[in-house]
């Protein structure tokens, strides 16, 4: 402000020069904060135009597009293929976060009870499997999930099995699961921690000389105070789900073919068989669109769901 | 946005899941990912003046793919033309490798003057072919007589006007088996008297369940193989000329899944998986006797069993060898240095190159004509017991049929093999399964 006079009116012109400091300092702020906008605007905002636009296309990825109206999408929606990638989608996004947000929750309360030593390692110990390339995370899986392996051993002592865990239905859902379990345990049980340690320790000492025992203090303390982070983890978690790609793909896609068994196929995996497999960029664009549609029902499903629970509260 | 960070992800986890299984689309021998013996030097920054001062510096920019030693062909060449520099970007990853240059070409920009092209992917590249520069236009049709016939016919138009690339390595199929284990069955296990025990399929049904019988074993290793070696000696396979699906009408192909089946049904075939280490372990351990497979997968084998040094042999398939896999070496139209491009590939897979990167790395030459040098068919291998291998692959060679694979080829013949996976380990009723391939199928054609 102080070099205004002097750069704003070079002495003797009436006229106001267009860059004004204020103008300045606005464009000024303008840049500052550009790079993020053109990042978005050609890595974010023109893909996703780009796939509704494709959506309505014939395209092998090389030669011309062809305009096709929305035969695209009916393509797609008369798979049963697709349709099978819908339902497993969902059932093990189920089967992966259901379980592991409960085991999450009872490892942060563990991990927040005064009695464990050592939190701290602990913590970082739990948080690691989140940061482990779950490309080879799943190669290691496979082997234990292979035809004589661990996993199979570990049934038949208890008079089960052996089971083909890459081909049977249940036993690939189960597989699956027990890997995203694996990966975001830990993840969600630093979350419900931190959550844990915002509950003030008076709540605890009060209920104790009012006489609550321990599950009482989890079910009418514990879980109540906590639920906006419990909301919280199920969207990230649910959302998620819905992504789901990598463990199938790498769990099933290693026969050599390269391409995932019907059992695994997950939404996105068959997005991604379509185009960069079989190079029909058209319907691959056209089930990108429906699995943005979905995610945004699910997440206004999410969100009017925990409206309501937060009401309550 | 997630949506699409997603793909992203997606890429990046092709990348990786592909590293690991590099050569599982088949090619050339990348069984290792890392280039070969850490020669760290392909030849690109001498810049030594030109011996001869007309000849203008070029720089020819060549994306290779798995371990072939070209880096020392490169280097090599520059005895030949001194002017011309090769400036090599290798990779062992099939998928991106490929997808980078759809990427190259759809965008116009940033193509190599040499590309290498692996069969598994060519077709989706002959369909864009006026992206290429045709190679009979560059002096193609005056070598053809050299190279296998079949092979040259893989990177043809059908009309056979145009040539989209040069061959370099090819990958006939033949039999490994292990001499120890056929032994204790009681068989013969010399290459001629093993080969002539299991001359015809009906043959060799009969002799794996005479095995399995002694030994209680699976005779093979899985049956992708089985199947494979059976679907590859029609003279079509899923898809015709012209790109229609015929699969559902083709004999050869019904009856590879009807033998596959047979061989399930009876116990001989083996559950493995490919790629998978549990099928390593079992390799090495003895889990099985024989293995299908092409000659570029001895070096695989090699790999897996390698406390089996020695008792493996090789012999012919029966009823014929198939070809998996094999590259092509291709001049985009961005080229610059089209020319002076066709002359270093047409060097690279002329014969004494071809005979090089066989000795170096196992590169099964496409020219009938090294078949017969000294220095090729001499060449005895420890691990398989000194039989003279190169010998058995080139007799193999001579078997396989011009194959036209069509685009959808892998995304169909992995619908098959998920089939008989089904009928293996789910007890699922075979026809049912082969119904509801070929539905499936349909529904993915529809697309094209």
């Amino acid at each position: 402000m102080m070099n205004a006079g002097v750069s704003a009116s070079p002495a003797a012109v009436p006229a106001r020069p267009w860059l004004t400091e204020r103008r300045r300092s606005r464009i000024a702020a303008y840049l500052f904060i550009s790079p993020f906008f053109i990042l978005f605007a050609v890595f974010g905002v023109y893909p996703i135009f780009f796939t509704f636009y494709l959506s309505m296309y014939k395209w092998n990825g090389l030669g011309d597009m062809k305009f096709v109206g929305l035969k695209n999408f009916e393509l797609v929606l008369t798979d049963p293929t697709f349709w099978t990638s819908f339902f497993n989608t969902f059932l093990m996004g189920g089967m992966g976060t259901i379980p592991q947000l409960i085991l999450a929750l009872i490892l942060a309360v563990a991990l927040n009870s005064a009695f464990i030593r050592g939190t701290k390692f602990l913590r970082a110990v739990y948080f690691l499997p989140n940061i482990t390339s779950i490309v080879a995370v799943t190669i290691i899986f496979s082997g234990i999930f292979a035809n004589k392996g661990i996993a199979n051993y570990v049934v038949s002592l208890v008079g089960l099995g052996p089971y083909a865990w890459t081909v049977q239905y249940w036993p690939v859902k189960i597989a699956v699961a027990i890997m995203v379990i694996w990966r975001w345990t830990g993840y969600n049980a630093i979350i419900f921690l931190a959550g844990l340690q915002s509950i003030p320790g008076d709540l605890y000492e009060a209920a104790r000389i009012d006489g609550a025992n321990r599950r009482q203090l989890f079910l009418h303390i514990t879980v109540p105070l906590l639920k906006p982070f419990i909301l919280f983890t199920t969207l990230i978690s649910t959302i998620g789900s819905m992504q789901l790609f990598t463990e199938p793909y790498v769990f099933l896609s290693q026969g050599g073919t390269g391409s995932t068994r019907e059992e695994g196929v997950t939404m996105v995996i068959y997005l991604y068989s379509e185009a960069f497999k079989n190079s029909f960029f058209g319907t691959a664009a056209a089930t990108a669109v429906i699995l943005f549609v979905f995610t945004i029902m699910f997440s206004l499903l999410n969100t009017w769901v925990s409206r309501r629970m937060g009401g309550e509260a | 946005m997630s949506l699409f960070k997603k793909w992203g992800a997606a890429g990046a986890a092709l990348l990786l899941a592909a590293s690991v299984t590099a050569c599982s689309g088949g090619g050339a021998p990348a069984s290792a990912p890392a280039k070969n013996g850490g020669d760290a030097k392909p030849g690109t920054t001498t810049d030594k003046p030109a011996d001869k001062p007309t000849d203008k510096p070029v720089e020819l920019v060549f994306w290779s793919l798995g371990t072939n030693g070209y880096e020392k062909l490169a280097e090599e060449y520059k005895t030949v033309k001194p002017n011309v520099t090769i400036k090599i970007q290798n990779t062992a990853d099939q998928t991106a490798h490929h997808n980078n240059m759809m990427t190259a070409l759809t965008a116009g920009k940033g193509a190599p003057d040499i590309f290498m092209l692996e069969i598994a992917f060519l077709e989706k590249f002959l369909e864009a072919k006026d992206k290429f520069n045709n190679l009979n236009e560059l002096g193609a049709d005056k070598i053809k007589g050299n190279y296998l016939d079949w092979k040259w016919k893989q990177a043809s138009s059908p009309d056979g006007k145009f040539q989209l690339g040069l061959p370099t390595d090819v990958g006939p199929t033949v039999v490994y088996y292990r001499t120890d284990l056929i032994e204790k069955a009681g068989l013969p296990s010399k290459p001629d008297d093993f080969g002539k025990e299991i001359a015809t399929w009906a043959k060799f049904a009969e002799t794996a369940n005479k095995y399995k019988e002694k030994t209680g074993k699976p005779f093979v290793d899985m049956p992708d193989l089985v199947f494979n070696g059976v679907r590859d000696q029609g003279n079509e396979i899923y898809y015709n000329d012209k790109d229609e699906f015929i699969g559902d009408k083709n004999a050869q192909v019904k009856k590879a899944y009807d033998f596959t089946v047979k061989g399930i049904k009876e116990g001989w075939v083996g559950k493995n998986q490919l790629w998978t280490p549990e099928w390593a372990k079992d390799t090495n351990d003895g889990g099985f006797a024989v293995m299908l497979a092409p000659a570029w997968m001895n070096g695989v084998i090699k790999g897996n069993a390698k406390d089996t040094s020695g008792k493996w042999m090789i012999t012919q398939m029966p009823e014929g060898a198939g070809n998996w896999g094999g590259s092509f070496l291709t001049i985009p139209k961005e080229s610059k240095n089209a020319k002076e491009a066709y002359e270093f590939i047409s060097w690279l897979v002329g014969k004494e190159s071809q005979l090089k990167s066989y000795v170096s790395n196992g590169l099964m030459p496409s020219i009938p004509a090294v078949y017969d040098d000294p220095k090729f068919k001499e060449l005895k291998d420890q691990f398989f017991a000194d039989q003279a291998i190169s010998v058995e692959f080139a007799k193999a060679t001579k078997s396989v049929k011009p194959i036209r694979y069509g685009k959808l080829h892998d995304a169909t013949d992995a619908i098959v093999k998920e089939s008989l996976r089904n009928v293996q380990l789910k007890g699922a009723d075979p026809q049912a399964e082969w119904d509801n391939a070929i539905k499936k199928i349909k529904e993915l054609n529809k697309r094209s």
